[in-house]
């Protein structure tokens, strides 16, 4: 018998170049946040709202995962921002390489703040990290305020809960109190916004928490004080 | 579903350190994966099995390691595990902790037979 030692992370090639990513991102002083949901939970409908609001201070640009096709790069593009298409042909979720093409266009262009939307699940995503400084969560009404139970990687990774499509709460038994409670079990601490991407409610919201993550972000990256 | 790509990145880990020592073949692939790696094992099983198809891993073994899911408390300092994915210490109540292990998802290493002996001395 006779034992090869290997002692290697089985996600070393995507943390690399999400270290790379995220080397990229901080040279240039670019936010990256990397926004997930399940499918359908109005990811492309929430940045359809919250975008103008981020784009009237910071230049905005957009990395738009999908599986096949180019539809929600197209309701993007309408907001006059740079939008990088990436079909993953079949993957299940961006990994750190898919993202670094345009990660590189990103560094390059005019920008200050990279929003990725990721493939719609609740499973994989969780597992990569494309170099973002966070990971923006989207669960809707219709799922069931089970979900955290469920997932608990994604609600662990998540700085922030959206609550959205409360518009519809008198139609579901969705229970906000319950999903942020089964959220917070798993995550203590998470910050929760509830949002309606049809009444506006919460919008501002969401701008804002981006609005203070940047502003954290260039606390850290200022240089230290001389003296 | 990404169990698949994952098993790739093993069956390509494991041939750059075959491809270095001479060896048998090769019985069984440890791997270490903990709790709430995102990793389903069985599907990782699976993937490897199909993947592996007529290469010289053909036949070999994963073998998984579970790694349990556990938190360091940061009021009371103990070590406590998860239960049911509530992050709260289960001694003392509190919810400052961080992740002590159960993230884990580690190539550790490849079981092989002896090589034959001819090969061995070759290498000497």
């Amino acid at each position: 018998m006779h034992l090869i030692d290997v002692q290697t992370g089985l996600l070393a090639n995507n943390d690399a170049v999400a270290a790379e990513n995220r080397a990229m991102l901080a040279q240039r002083g670019i936010y990256a946040v990397n926004v997930m949901s399940a499918p359908g939970a109005g990811k492309t409908s929430l940045l359809e709202k919250v975008l103008p609001l981020l784009a009237a201070k910071y230049r905005v640009a957009v990395i738009e995962g999908d599986i096949v096709g180019s539809a929600d790069a197209e309701r993007l593009q309408k907001l006059q921002l740079p939008v990088e298409q990436i079909n993953t042909g079949g993957a299940c979720h961006l990994d750190a390489r898919m993202v670094h093409h345009a990660v590189h266009e990103v560094v390059h262009g005019p920008a200050d703040v990279l929003v990725i939307e990721n493939v719609g699940n609740l499973v994989c995503p969780a597992e990569f990290d494309l170099g973002e400084d966070d990971a923006l969560m989207l669960l809707s009404v219709t799922e069931g305020h089970d979900k955290p139970k469920k997932y608990p990687l994604m609600f662990r990774r998540a700085g922030l809960l959206v609550v959205n499509k409360v518009d519809l709460l008198a139609m579901t038994d969705f229970s906000v109190e319950e999903a942020v409670q089964a959220a917070r079990d798993v995550h203590p601490g998470l910050e929760v916004v509830r949002t309606s991407c049809r009444t506006g409610e919460g919008i501002a919201d969401v701008a804002a928490w981006v609005e203070g993550r940047i502003a954290a972000k260039r606390g850290l990256g200022a240089p230290p004080a001389r003296g | 579903m990404h169990e698949a790509g994952i098993a790739e990145y093993l069956i390509t880990v494991a041939a750059q350190h075959l491809q270095r020592v001479p060896h048998g073949p090769v019985r069984s692939l440890h791997v270490r994966i903990g709790e709430m790696a995102g990793v389903n094992p069985d599907s990782l099983d699976f993937a490897f099995e199909c993947l592996t198809k007529g290469t010289e891993l053909e036949g070999a073994r994963l073998a998984v390691e579970r790694v349990p899911l556990q938190i360091d408390c940061g009021a009371c300092g103990r070590r406590t595990v998860v239960e049911d994915y509530v992050f709260r210490c289960s001694a003392c109540g509190s919810e400052q902790s961080s992740i002590a292990t159960g993230r884990e998802l580690q190539f550790v290493a490849i079981d092989t037979d002896d090589p034959p002996e001819e090969i061995a001395r070759a290498s000497h």
